[in-house]
């Protein structure tokens, strides 16, 4: 504030001027036609992106970065899951690699023994069950031990 | 010669830490008393070998039949006690990929193993194999010795590295021409 209080009147005058005129310049002015009239892309054109980029110190930013802040609040969990291993493995050489390194005749028969006695296992616990007449009521059975299933599991029918 | 199609999620993958079935483990049962009685054969023969060796004279433990029964019947308690004890499962469950845990799903302790093997016994002998049953029409799918440990036997392969390895065989190795089907 001016310590002159003429000064000071004159100032506030011309603030409160300035606060009536300058909302009714800007309304007169119609923006979009002037933006029209400009050609972004000849601005554009001429500047010098590689001169900011040299600028720009990008070893600073990465360093500013917190790497670990980003990993803690991504979800690999959820990302894992969206990927596809069945057909990663048939589309890709992972799948020859993996035959070729972990299948041997003994663990080829143990695979269908396993997956033969699954489905076996399933078919007499349906069947014995229909036979007495609660086939339904086998679906409401839980599909293993809590702790390794959870205790809203519920048998695969 | 049999052919076996690559078998659904369903049946593998998603079954790891359910209860099994009854043909699982009847097949274990049957491979784990196979095993048994194969050990106690060679181990009664290194016996009879041993004795001739060391006495001159030939000693077959099948002619002395009470010993015989008392020698097996440890032998066979020994034989899964121990294995339930130590891991959790005996030669036939690994290979049928079947595991023994608590009711809850955690290991089991020495004790339990005893009572387990106890209630085999009791299970097979005691109601002429009735006690079984409770694997087909009990919620959690436990016989009688499972009741009488305080247990469950579960399906513990590693069904996910099953499964890509199956997936992998139907690929065919790098540059083959794929069969479309995986044949044993």
């Amino acid at each position: 504030m001016s310590p002159n209080p003429i000064g000071n009147r004159v100032e506030q005058l011309a603030q409160s001027l300035a606060e009536h005129i300058v909302p009714l310049i800007v309304d007169a002015i119609d923006i979009d036609s002037i933006l029209d009239k400009v050609d972004v892309e000849k601005i554009i054109e001429r500047v010098d992106v590689d001169k900011i980029v040299e600028r720009v110190d990008v070893q600073k930013i990465i360093d500013r970065v917190d790497v670990e802040q980003i990993i803690e609040r991504v979800d690999i969990n959820a990302i894992v899951n969206k990927i596809d291993i069945d057909s990663l493995v048939e589309q890709t050489e992972l799948g020859s690699i993996i035959a070729r390194s972990t299948t041997g005749v003994l663990t080829e028969v143990l695979d269908v023994i396993r997956a033969q006695g699954v489905g076996l296992d399933d078919f007499i616990l349906r069947w014995g069950n229909r036979l007495i007449g609660r086939g339904k009521k086998v679906r409401d059975w839980p599909a293993g031990p809590p702790l390794l299933v959870g205790p809203r599991a519920i048998a695969p029918t | 010669m049999t052919t076996v199609p690559v078998p659904s999620p369903a049946l593998t993958v998603g079954r790891q830490g359910n209860y099994a079935g009854a043909v699982s483990r009847l097949a274990a049962f049957a491979a784990d008393v196979g095993a048994s009685w194969g050990l106690y054969t060679l181990g009664v023969a290194l016996l009879n070998a041993a004795l001739k060796l060391a006495t001159g004279h030939s000693f077959t433990l099948s002619n002395h039949q009470v010993a015989a029964f008392i020698v097996l019947t440890f032998w066979e308690f020994l034989y899964f006690t121990y294995q339930w004890a130590v891991s959790g499962k005996t030669l036939g469950m690994a290979i049928l990929g079947l595991q023994v845990v608590t009711r809850e799903g955690a290991p089991i302790s020495g004790r339990q193993a005893v009572f387990r093997t106890v209630g085999l016994g009791i299970t097979l002998f005691l109601t002429v194999g009735i006690g079984f049953l409770g694997i087909v029409y009990q919620r959690d799918r436990r016989a009688l010795n499972d009741y009488i440990a305080g247990t469950a036997v579960v399906y513990d392969w590693d069904a996910r590295a099953a499964r890509l390895r199956w997936i992998a065989r139907k690929e065919g190795p790098a540059g083959a021409a794929a069969p479309q089907e995986h044949t044993v």
